[in-house]
């Protein structure tokens, strides 16, 4: 059993959903048309993009090719976590893209090798959607954890000076903001993961239930998934952040004027 | 000097007519803007030196570049004759209090502030008895009742007060003073000043406050950045 196809025209009718909700805002003058119209337009062309090569991928099944989408993904996913998090890419680059295709990859082998197995680990239909789903939930993560972490050293300066004047090295100085980024990090995770199945079906398990599995499978799937992406959103926004402390500060272990680009 | 920390370590082996800090031409600009232009001047082990000048004229840059917060555009900072790199600056910070107008406790209660160094590794096996915390509150004209109160319930007198104790507690001989007397009433400023008027305390200060200026050994007139006087009470 597959899911039910929705011819064109229909997909046509799918887009009069939003009618309403877009005139009402309208209404109360926010000043958001352009923008949804945009949002949806862009939403709609990047998924159809997205069809078009899942396609190609999944018809060549080419574990080079598979390969450097990956490499694609996380360069991009790099350049939206510095960009979202206000980071210079200059200093951070290669910093965040170690911590996340570190993470993500080993969580992605260990689903794939360990768990799943299937016949070719290279095997596109497994590798690409469970990859891109774990790197964008460590996106989020490392997004909130950065952000957190160098917001509330630039507000707290007088207080990390203050712990290195009574002696406190680089490290136990940060300590304090370091746990508190972390934590904010995890949060969403552990709030989604407490949540799961009582406020919403999850979007992976949705899907595999309407391209016809059954529910005990598409289950066992969101609960790898899950701890998949816990496992890299940990190991990603820690690593992250262990790595961005040697890189933003001064040898007298002064934050770096340029490291926060916005103010 | 009070029993309540280590002894200064200053002058272990150290002359003292030796300069302790010298700038020599420092220039210090922030975001590109100059905020200290060719500053010189010689501070010895043991003197009290006090900066005065308009708000923004770099008197508290000065404190701060001490301690390796701002890099130099030019010139040099000698601390005991050694150049201000990594390992000299961590030395100036071991030794250095930076008391400002509103300290920072970074702690819930006041015990906890005073204790808040001695989670450090460097100082863990050092952690001072009740007696030397009560000590060292009342050397500073502060009540032992002190100890269970909540931070954010004590006034910025009390505040400098109490980092000033807790610098005492690690044994601090470098004090950088940012306008501490101005939050202070007459009985507690006396405190301070007798407290800082010790030989083995090297005070380098921020201050307009006419008693604390007189009792100082070097007062520096800073204007726009720039040294405009330096003044040696006593001295001709």
């Amino acid at each position: 059993m597959e899911a039910l196809d929705i011819a064109p025209p229909r997909m046509a009718v799918l887009y009069g959903v939003v009618l309403l909700p877009w005139l009402l805002l309208g209404l109360t003058g926010l000043r958001l048309s352009r923008a949804i119209v945009v949002g949806i337009l862009r939403m709609s062309l990047q998924l159809a993009l997205v069809g078009v090569y899942l396609k190609t991928l999944f018809t060549l099944n080419n574990p080079w090719l598979n390969g450097l989408w990956i490499l694609v993904m996380l360069v991009v996913a790099d350049w939206a976590i510095l960009t979202r998090a206000g980071l210079n890419r200059r200093y951070f680059f290669a910093a965040t893209f170690a911590a996340v295709a570190g993470s993500v990859l080993f969580s992605t082998a260990y689903l794939l090798l360990l768990v799943i197995r299937p016949p070719l680990y290279y095997d596109a239909r497994y590798l690409i959607p469970l990859a891109g789903m774990i790197l964008g939930n460590c996106l989020q993560g490392n997004v909130i954890g950065l952000e957190r972490f160098y917001d509330a050293l630039r507000k707290n300066e007088n207080e990390y000076l203050t712990y290195l004047l009574l002696g406190a090295t680089r490290w136990e100085a940060v300590l304090p903001y370091f746990r508190e980024a972390v934590k904010a990090a995890i949060n969403p995770t552990l709030a989604g993961m407490a949540t799961l199945g009582l406020v919403s079906l999850p979007g992976m398990m949705t899907g595999q239930i309407l391209g016809g599995s059954e529910p005990w499978l598409a289950v066992k799937y969101q609960i790898a998934i899950m701890l998949c992406i816990f496992a890299s959103t940990v190991l990603a926004s820690i690593l992250n952040l262990v790595l961005s402390v040697n890189i933003a500060f001064n040898e007298f272990d002064v934050l770096k004027e340029d490291v926060v680009e916005r103010g | 000097m009070p029993s309540v920390g280590s002894r200064p370590r200053e002058f272990d082996g150290r002359p003292a007519e030796a300069a302790l800090i010298r700038f020599d031409r420092v220039s210090v600009s922030v975001r590109g803007k100059s905020i200290l232009a060719d500053v010189s001047f010689v501070v010895k082990a043991g003197e009290k030196a006090v900066f005065r000048g308009k708000s923004g004229s770099g008197k508290s840059t000065v404190l701060k570049t001490l301690l390796g917060l701002y890099p130099l555009a030019a010139g040099r900072i000698l601390f005991e004759d050694e150049s201000l790199d990594p390992p000299t600056v961590q030395s100036v910070r071991r030794r250095a209090a930076y008391i400002g107008q509103e300290p920072v406790l970074g702690a819930e209660t006041v015990r906890e502030a005073l204790m808040l160094p001695f989670r450090f590794k460097t100082h863990r096996d050092n952690k001072p008895s009740e007696c030397r915390l009560i000590d060292a509150l009342e050397h500073l004209h502060l009540s032992p009742d002190i100890l269970d109160r909540e931070c954010r319930l004590v006034s910025g007198g009390e505040k400098q007060r109490i980092a000033i104790a807790r610098a005492l507690l690690l044994g601090k001989s470098l004090y950088l003073l940012d306008e501490v007397t101005s939050a202070l009433d007459a009985e507690s400023k006396q405190a301070v000043l007798d407290m800082f008027a010790d030989p083995a305390f090297t005070v380098l200060s921020v201050a307009h406050d006419p008693d604390w200026v007189a009792r100082c050994d070097i007062v520096l007139e800073l204007e726009g950045g720039r040294l405009t006087r330096i003044h040696r009470n006593g001295s001709a």
